[in-house]
C-alpha cells in the first residue's frame, strides 16, 4: 500500500487548515453585515451601534475600499460590498471586524441598515419571460431537426426540473490576510484557485499581482464551491489587514456559508425527442433555463457544459439545445462537481425514459441501441475517438447480472404488494478539459536538492482528490526514484504563476503534464552529466529503480551520489514546467470545434427498494464500470469513483435545496440539509475497465473528479422504475431530486400532472427560439 | 457534597486540567481553544457532522456499596458543555496518537490502508468513533460498526472505503475479552488507545485534587439553584441547546443535568419504571428494564438519532425542548408516561400530553425542572414507532407516530381494550390523537378499523408547511403511518390494507 503522506496526517488530526492556523495576539476577527432580503436598495450604514459594542470593532463600507468595489471576473456585476441596489439575501454590506470572532458576529448584527426592499424574481422561466439574462442566450445545432422530427414514428416532449446543491464540503470557506511590508500582503486563502484569488485581491485593493501573495495548503473539501467563490473572504480578510495593519481572520460558520455561498444551478428544461420505429433517435431538441443567480459568477460557462453534454452518451444525428442564463434574485449559482452536465444529461435521460414507455421499449436496449460508438461525431462537430461507451455497457450488464437481475425484480414485485424494486443504468461519455480554452494550462516548479529530496509545486490545490499523490507518482516515475522522496507542496502564487483553478477534473492532466516537464528536464541535465562522468552515451543511460542504467548494465551512480556530483558541478537542480493541453478549439460563432482533449466513458447500475406505504425508498445497490485509463493510483480513481457517486446520489436523490417565496433559503444548516450518510449509500461495486489507455493524458491515465457523478443520475431513475411497478399508469413529473414527499404524491396519484411524457400527437411541439446571438 | 472552589477539573487526554472558564460553553471552543487540540474539527456546531467526535471517558455510580465503575462513549464536542466534564477523562484524536509511538494507530492504519481519508476533514471524528466502537466491547461485526460511524458525516469517501476499514478493525479486533479492563489492557497493548485510558479505568491517573471521586461520582450540587438566585440556565444533554444556542453567553446560576445521578437513574416501582430525565437516549434504549416493561421498544433506538447524538441527547431533554417533532416524545406519549416535576415548592406529577401548553410552551413553574418520567407496566401491550423524514436515518422527522395498543382476548379476533396513538410535527405541539386513540377502544385489530383510524387521524391534525415537508404530505402520511402501525403490530392485515393502498 502507497504511503499517501497528507492521508497519514488527516487520520492524526495534524493536517492543518484554515481554522486550525495559530491566531497571534493582535488578530481581527472578520464577518460580513448582510443584506436582508433578495432585493433592495441601500440607503445608508449606520455602524454606530456596532462600534460602540467594543473598542476594537471596526466597520468597513463599499467606500473603504481603495480599488474597484468588484469580484466579477468575466461581468462586473458582483460587488464585494454592496452600493446602491442589490441583488440576492445574504451579499455583504459592510465588513466587520472585532476582536474575537463572536464579538464580531454580535456586531455585525448591530449595523443598521437603511433600505427600500424590492420585488425579488425567484424562478427562472419567470426572470426569462421578463427577459431578465445575465448574457444573451446560446444555441448548439447539428443537422436538420424539424425534417427529422416530421420523419419520426415516436416523439415525446416534456418538462424537466433539477434542484440546486449545497457542497457541504466540511471545511467552510475563510482566509487569513496578513499585512506584510512595503505594503503587500499574504493571505492564507481556502481556495481552488490561488491565481484568481491573487487577481481579485489586487484588483479590490488597488495593487499589483506582485505585491499580493496568495498560499493555498489544502482544503476540507471544495467540489467547485471554493472556484469562483473563495476569492470574497479573500478579499474582505486582505482588506480588513490593509485597513488596520493587523492580522485579519475571515472563517464562516456553516449557516453563514449555507447562506452565503453559492450552489449548484437549479435547471427548468423543455424536450423533444423523435425516433424512428426501432426506436433510433433522429432528432432532440431542448431548451434549459438555467438558474444563474443575482450575479454572473462561472454560469456561461457552466451552461456551455451543459450544451455541450446535452446528448449524454448517445449518438443524435440532428440536435437543436438553447441554454438561458436566467438572472434571478437568488444567491449566485456556482462551480459544482459536474459543471451542468448532469442537468443536461438528467434531461437526456428523461427524454428516453418517456420515449421507452410511449414506444413500449425496454429502456435498456433503447438506449444500447442509442449509444455512442468510435468516429460519431458530436453535434458541436468533435468527432469522437477511443470510445469505450459500448464496452463500458456490456461489461456492466455482465457484472450486474442484469437479465437474471431484472428477471429476479420483476417476481419479487409480483409477490409484494408493499414493497416494490427498481433499477437503471447510466451511460457515460464525459468531456474533459475547461471548455473555456485559456484556461488548459498549467505550470510546475520542481526542486531537486543536493541531498536527493525533491520538491514539487504546481498550480494544483490539494483538496481531498489527492491530486498531490498523482503528482507524487508522476515525479517519482519520471526521475526514478522512490516515492518517499518526492514531497509535494502547498500551492502559492509566488511559486507558480498565472495558474487556473483546480477544477473541471483536470487538476492531474495539466498539473502532472507540467510536473511531469519540469522533471524530464532535470532528469535530462543529469543523465548528460552522467554520461560525461561515466563516459557513456547519453542514449543508452536512464534512470531507473534509483541509479543510472546504462543500457542493461548498472552504474555506481545511484540517485543521491548522482544529484550530490551534478551539484557539485554546478548542474541545474531545479526547472519549471509548463503544459498546455494541444489540440483544442473551439469558434464560439459557429459553435463548432473540439473543445474536450478527450472523453470518460463508463457505465452504472443502481438498485432500490420503494416502501409502497410509506413512500420511502433505500438504495441496495451500485455497479458501476468506469474507464480511468491507466489508472496512476487505483486506489485514489475509487475513492473519486465512489465519492462521485454519492454525491451524484445525493443530488438525485436526497438533497433538497429550498427558499422561501422571498428567496431566503429555508435549508441552511445541516439539520435541514440532508446530504448522504453512511446508511443512505448502497453498496457500490467498481471495476476499472481493461485496456483503456488514453493517449491524451498524463502517463495514459484519466481525469476521474467529475463523471462518476453522473452516475448518479440513475438513482432517481430506479426510484421511478420502482414507483412504475407500484403505479404503472402514472406519467411522473421529472423532478430531480426525489423526495419521499414527490415519491408519495406519484404513489397517490396526487400532485404528478402528466407534464413528464406525453405522446406528441397530441401535443403542439414547442418552438424553437432564435439565438439571440452567441457569447463571446 | 460541597466544593473546595469554582474549577473544573478534568483530564485531557494524559494531562490534568484545572480551569475557572464557563461551565456551560462548549466544550468544542474550549479543545480548540484553550487546549490547543486543533485535531477536533468544527464541521456544523449541530451535530450532525461528527467532525468534533471526542471520546469522553466517566465514572459512574453503582449500586449501594458497589465501586463505581468507568465508561467511554463517542459524542460530539459541540453538543457538549464543558462543565460535563468535571472529573471525566476527555479523549481526543491527540490523545490517541499517544498510544502509538509512529502515532498512528490501528484504526488509523486501517483508514489509510482503505484509503479512507480524502480532504481529512472527517478523518479525526471517524478515528474517534472507530476507537470507541473497539472500546466499548462486543459484539463486533460490520453492522455495529457502520452504527458507531455513522454520525460522522463524509463528503469526499461516499464511506465504501470507510466502510472497508470498520470490516478490517471488525476481522482484526472480533476477539477482544468482554471485560472491560481487561479489553482496555489489550487495546493497549495493541496500541490502540493510550495508557491514560487504563490509568484512568483503574483510578491511577485522575484530575488533581478530585480523590473523593474515586469513591464519589458527581453528585446533584449544580442541579439546584440557590434559593433567591435567578432562574437557572438549565441544559441537559445539549443536543437541542447547543444546536440554538451554539455560543452561549455566559449566564449563572447555571444547572448542568447530564452527570446528575439523581436524574439519571433507571428503577422498577411496583407497575412500572421510573425513567430518569438525564438518562441518555442510548442508556434508555439499551435498559432491561425499559426493554421488558416496552417489549420491541429497542428496535427504534437508531430511527432517533445518530449513535454520537444518542450519547448526548437526553430523555427529558427531549421532552423540556417540547419541539413539536421530538422523537422521544412521541414515545413517551403513547407509552403514557408521566411526568414528574421537582421545583423550589416540591414535586407534582403531570401526565405527559398535559406538559405541553403551546409552541415550545411548557406547563412548568419558575425553578422546576422534569425530574423524571412514570411509565407503567401493561401486560398484552404492544408498541410501535413509525418515523418520515427525508433521508431514512438520522434525520429529523417530518412526521413521527407512535402506538401503544392494548388487547384482550375474546372469542374471534383480539380486541382492543386501550389505545394512544401519538403524533409528531402535525401541530404546534406533540400530540395524543385522543379522537384516534378513543375511536379504537373496543374494536377489534382489523382493516376496516385501520382504515378508520387513518381517517380520523387525517381529520384530527391541521399541520403546517415547512423545509422538511408540505402540510398536505403530513397530513397524507400520517394517515399511511397509521396503516403501517396496524401492519407492523398485526402483520396479518398487510394484504387487505395494501389492496386499500393501492387502489
Amino acid at each position: 500500500m502507497s504511503r499517501i503522506l497528507e492521508s497519514e496526517l488527516n487520520v492524526q488530526g495534524l493536517t492543518a487548515y484554515i481554522d486550525d492556523s495559530d491566531e497571534p495576539r493582535g488578530m481581527l476577527h472578520g464577518t460580513l453585515a448582510v443584506t436582508p432580503c433578495a432585493r433592495g436598495r441601500l440607503l445608508g450604514i449606520d455602524p454606530r451601534p456596532a462600534l460602540a459594542l467594543d473598542p476594537s470593532v471596526r466597520v468597513l463600507s463599499a467606500a473603504c475600499v481603495p480599488g474597484e468595489n468588484q469580484l466579477g471576473a468575466s461581468v462586473p456585476d458582483e460587488p464585494l460590498l454592496v452600493e446602491g441596489e442589490w441583488g440576492f439575501k445574504g451579499q455583504g454590506i459592510a465588513l466587520v471586524l472585532a476582536a474575537t470572532q463572536a464579538m464580531a458576529r454580535k456586531a455585525a448584527t448591530l449595523v443598521a441598515i437603511d433600505y427600500e426592499e424590492l420585488e425579488p424574481v425567484l424562478d427562472a422561466r419567470e426572470a426569462s419571460s421578463r427577459g431578465s439574462y445575465i448574457l444573451p442566450s446560446r444555441t448548439m445545432a447539428s443537422g436538420d431537426t424539424s425534417s427529422a422530427f416530421a420523419r419520426s414514428a415516436i416523439v415525446v416532449s416534456g418538462r424537466t426540473e433539477s434542484g440546486g446543491q449545497e457542497h457541504v464540503y466540511l471545511e467552510t470557506q475563510g482566509a487569513i490576510a496578513e499585512p506584510r511590508e512595503g505594503g503587500r500582503v499574504f493571505v492564507l486563502s481556502g481556495t481552488q484557485a490561488p491565481s484568481g484569488v491573487q487577481h481579485a485581491v489586487a484588483r479590490v485593493l488597488g495593487l499589483s499581482m506582485n505585491a499580493v501573495e496568495i498560499e493555498t495548503r489544502r482544503l476540507g473539501g471544495g467540489f467547485g464551491g471554493k472556484e469562483d467563490q473563495a476569492a470574497g473572504w479573500a478579499a474582505l480578510a486582505a482588506l480588513g489587514a490593509l485597513a488596520t495593519k493587523r492580522q485579519v481572520k475571515v472563517y464562516l460558520s456553516r449557516r453563514e456559508d449555507m447562506a452565503w455561498t453559492g450552489k449548484r444551478h437549479p435547471y427548468s428544461a423543455d424536450f423533444r425527442l423523435g425516433l424512428d420505429a426501432e426506436g433510433r433517435i433522429l432528432a432532440f431538441e431542448a431548451d434549459y433555463y438555467q438558474n444563474s443567480g443575482a450575479a454572473c459568477d462561472l454560469s456561461p460557462a457552466i451552461l456551455s457544459r451543459t450544451l455541450f453534454h446535452a446528448a449524454s452518451a448517445y449518438r443524435v444525428p440532428n440536435l437543436r439545445v438553447t441554454g438561458r442564463m436566467c438572472r434571478t434574485n437568488l444567491i449566485p449559482f456556482t462551480a459544482f462537481r459536474g459543471f451542468g452536465a448532469p442537468q443536461g444529461i438528467f434531461v437526456m435521460e428523461c427524454a428516453l425514459d418517456a420515449a421507452a414507455r410511449a414506444g413500449g421499449w425496454d429502456p435498456i436496449e433503447l438506449r444500447r441501441k442509442n449509444l455512442l460508438k468510435e468516429g460519431d461525431v458530436f453535434h458541436f462537430g468533435q468527432p469522437l475517438a477511443n470510445c469505450h461507451t459500448g464496452r463500458s455497457v456490456d461489461r456492466l450488464l455482465e457484472k450486474s447480472g442484469w437479465k437474471s437481475l431484472r428477471a429476479e425484480m420483476d417476481s419479487f414485485n409480483a409477490s409484494h404488494a408493499l414493497e416494490k424494486r427498481g433499477a437503471a443504468i447510466l451511460p457515460l461519455a464525459f468531456g474533459v478539459s475547461f471548455t473555456k480554452l485559456v484556461m488548459n494550462q498549467g505550470g510546475a516548479l520542481v526542486h531537486v536538492f543536493h541531498d536527493g529530496s525533491v520538491s514539487v509545486s504546481t498550480g494544483a490545490v490539494e483538496m481531498g482528490q489527492q491530486v498531490s499523490r498523482k503528482i507524487q507518482v508522476i515525479a517519482a516515475r519520471a526521475l526514478g526514484i522512490s516515492e518517499a522522496r518526492i514531497r509535494v507542496e502547498s500551492t502559492k502564487t509566488g511559486t507558480v504563476a498565472n495558474t487556473f483553478p483546480t477544477a473541471a477534473s483536470t487538476g492531474a492532466d495539466i498539473n502532472g503534464m507540467a510536473a511531469l516537464a519540469a522533471c524530464e528536464e532535470i532528469r535530462a541535465r543529469l543523465l548528460s552529466f552522467a554520461a560525461k562522468r561515466l563516459g557513456a552515451e547519453l542514449g543508452n543511460l536512464r534512470l531507473e529503480g534509483e541509479f543510472v542504467v546504462n543500457g542493461c548494465e548498472p552504474t555506481d551512480l545511484g540517485w543521491n551520489k548522482l544529484v550530490d556530483e551534478a551539484h557539485l558541478e554546478r548542474v541545474d537542480l531545479s526547472a519549471h514546467g509548463f503544459y498546455a493541453t494541444p489540440g483544442l478549439f473551439y469558434d464560439m460563432k459557429a459553435e463548432r470545434g473540439s473543445p474536450f482533449a478527450y472523453h470518460v466513458y463508463g457505465c452504472a447500475a443502481v438498485t432500490a427498494t420503494l416502501d409502497v406505504l410509506r413512500g420511502t425508498y433505500r438504495f441496495d445497490t451500485a455497479t458501476i464500470v468506469h474507464d480511468s485509463g491507466e489508472s496512476l493510483d487505483l486506489s485514489v480513481d475509487l475513492g473519486q469513483t465512489e465519492g462521485a457517486f454519492a454525491q451524484g446520489l445525493g443530488w438525485a436523490a436526497l438533497e433538497d435545496l429550498r427558499f422561501d417565496s422571498k428567496g431566503s433559503l429555508l435549508t441552511d444548516t445541516l439539520s435541514t440539509y440532508k446530504l448522504p450518510d453512511i446508511h443512505f449509500m448502497p453498496e457500490m461495486e467498481v471495476e476499472f475497465l481493461a485496456d483503456a489507455g488514453n493517449p491524451k493524458a498524463v502517463m495514459r491515465s484519466k481525469a476521474i473528479g467529475e463523471p462518476p457523478f453522473m452516475y448518479g443520475i440513475a438513482g432517481y431513475f430506479a426510484v421511478l422504475d420502482a414507483l412504475r411497478s407500484a403505479r404503472p399508469d402514472l406519467a411522473p413529473s421529472y423532478d430531480l431530486p426525489m423526495t419521499p414527499e414527490k415519491a408519495l404524491a406519484i404513489l397517490t396519484g396526487a400532485g404528478a400532472p402528466a407534464k413528464g411524457a406525453q405522446d406528441a400527437s397530441a401535443l403542439a411541439p414547442p418552438k424553437p427560439e432564435c439565438a439571440e446571438g452567441a457569447l463571446s | 457534597m460541597t466544593k473546595k472552589d469554582s474549577k473544573l477539573r478534568f483530564l485531557a487526554n494524559s494531562l490534568p486540567v484545572e480551569t475557572e472558564a464557563w461551565r456551560g460553553s462548549p466544550a468544542l471552543d474550549f479543545i480548540r481553544r484553550d487546549l490547543a487540540l486543533t485535531g477536533t474539527k468544527e464541521g456544523c456546531r449541530e451535530g450532525d457532522c461528527g467532525a468534533c467526535a471526542v471520546l469522553v471517558g466517566e465514572r459512574l455510580a453503582s449500586g449501594p456499596g458497589q465501586a463505581p465503575w468507568v465508561r467511554y462513549r463517542a459524542m460530539p464536542s459541540c453538543l457538549l458543555a464543558l462543565g460535563d466534564l468535571e472529573e471525566a477523562h476527555l479523549l481526543t484524536i491527540e490523545g490517541l496518537r499517544e498510544a502509538a509511538a509512529s502515532g498512528i494507530t490501528p484504526v488509523m492504519r486501517a483508514m489509510l490502508d482503505e484509503n479512507g481519508s480524502q480532504c481529512g476533514f472527517c478523518s479525526p471524528g471517524i478515528v474517534v468513533s472507530l476507537t470507541a466502537f473497539l472500546l466499548e466491547g462486543p459484539p463486533y461485526s460490520i453492522e455495529s460498526a457502520i452504527v458507531a460511524v455513522e454520525g460522522n458525516l463524509c463528503r469526499c469517501t461516499g464511506y465504501g472505503a470507510i466502510k472497508r476499514a470498520a470490516a478490517r478493525l471488525v476481522a482484526e479486533f472480533s476477539s477482544l475479552p468482554t471485560d472491560f479492563l481487561a479489553r482496555v489492557a489489550e487495546l493497549e497493548k495493541a496500541a490502540v488507545i493510550p495508557a491514560s485510558v487504563g490509568a484512568f479505568a483503574r483510578g491511577e491517573l485522575l484530575p488533581a485534587n478530585v480523590a473523593a471521586a474515586q469513591t464519589q461520582p458527581p453528585g446533584s450540587q449544580t442541579a439546584q439553584p440557590a434559593p433567591g438566585a435567578g432562574p437557572a440556565l438549565v441544559i441537559a444533554g445539549g443536543s437541542d441547546f447547543f444546536v440554538r444556542n451554539p455560543k452561549p453567553d455566559r449566564r449563572e446560576p447555571l444547572a448542568l443535568l447530564a452527570r446528575d445521578e439523581d436524574l439519571r437513574g433507571i428503577v422498577e416501582f411496583p407497575g412500572g419504571i421510573e425513567v430518569g430525565a438525564a438518562v441518555a437516549w442510548r442508556d434508555f434504549f439499551s435498559s432491561p428494564l425499559v426493554r421488558s416493561c416496552v417489549s420491541g421498544i429497542g428496535a427504534f433506538e437508531g430511527a432517533l438519532a445518530s449513535i454520537l447524538v444518542r450519547n448526548r441527547a437526553t430523555v427529558g431533554g427531549n421532552v423540556a425542548n417540547a419541539s413539536p417533532v421530538g422523537d422521544l416524545t412521541s414515545i413517551l406519549l403513547a407509552l403514557a408516561a408521566v411526568a414528574r416535576l421537582r421545583g423550589p415548592h416540591g414535586e407534582r406529577e403531570l401526565p405527559l400530553e398535559r406538559l405541553f401548553l403551546g409552541y415550545k410552551k411548557l406547563d412548568l413553574l419558575p425553578g422546576e425542572i422534569i425530574a423524571s418520567f412514570l411509565i407503567g407496566r401493561a401486560p398484552g401491550r404492544v408498541f410501535n414507532f413509525e418515523k418520515i423524514a427525508k433521508r431514512a436515518n438520522l434525520d429529523i422527522a417530518a412526521v413521527n407516530s407512535a402506538a401503544c395498543i392494548e388487547l384482550e382476548a375474546q372469542p374471534g379476533r383480539p380486541r382492543i381494550a386501550r389505545a394512544r396513538i401519538s403524533a409528531g410535527g402535525v401541530a404546534a405541539v406533540p400530540l395524543l390523537l385522543e379522537k384516534t386513540s378513543r375511536l379504537l377502544v373496543g374494536r377489534e385489530a382489523e382493516a376496516s378499523t385501520a382504515l378508520a383510524a387513518m381517517r380520523q387521524a387525517m381529520a384530527e391534525v391541521s399541520p403546517i408547511d415547512d423545509a422538511r415537508g408540505s402540510a398536505e404530505y403530513r397530513k397524507k402520511i400520517l394517515g399511511r403511518l397509521v396503516l403501517a402501525h396496524f401492519i407492523a403490530l398485526f402483520p396479518e392485515l398487510e394484504a387487505e390494507l395494501a389492496r386499500e393502498v393501492l387502489a
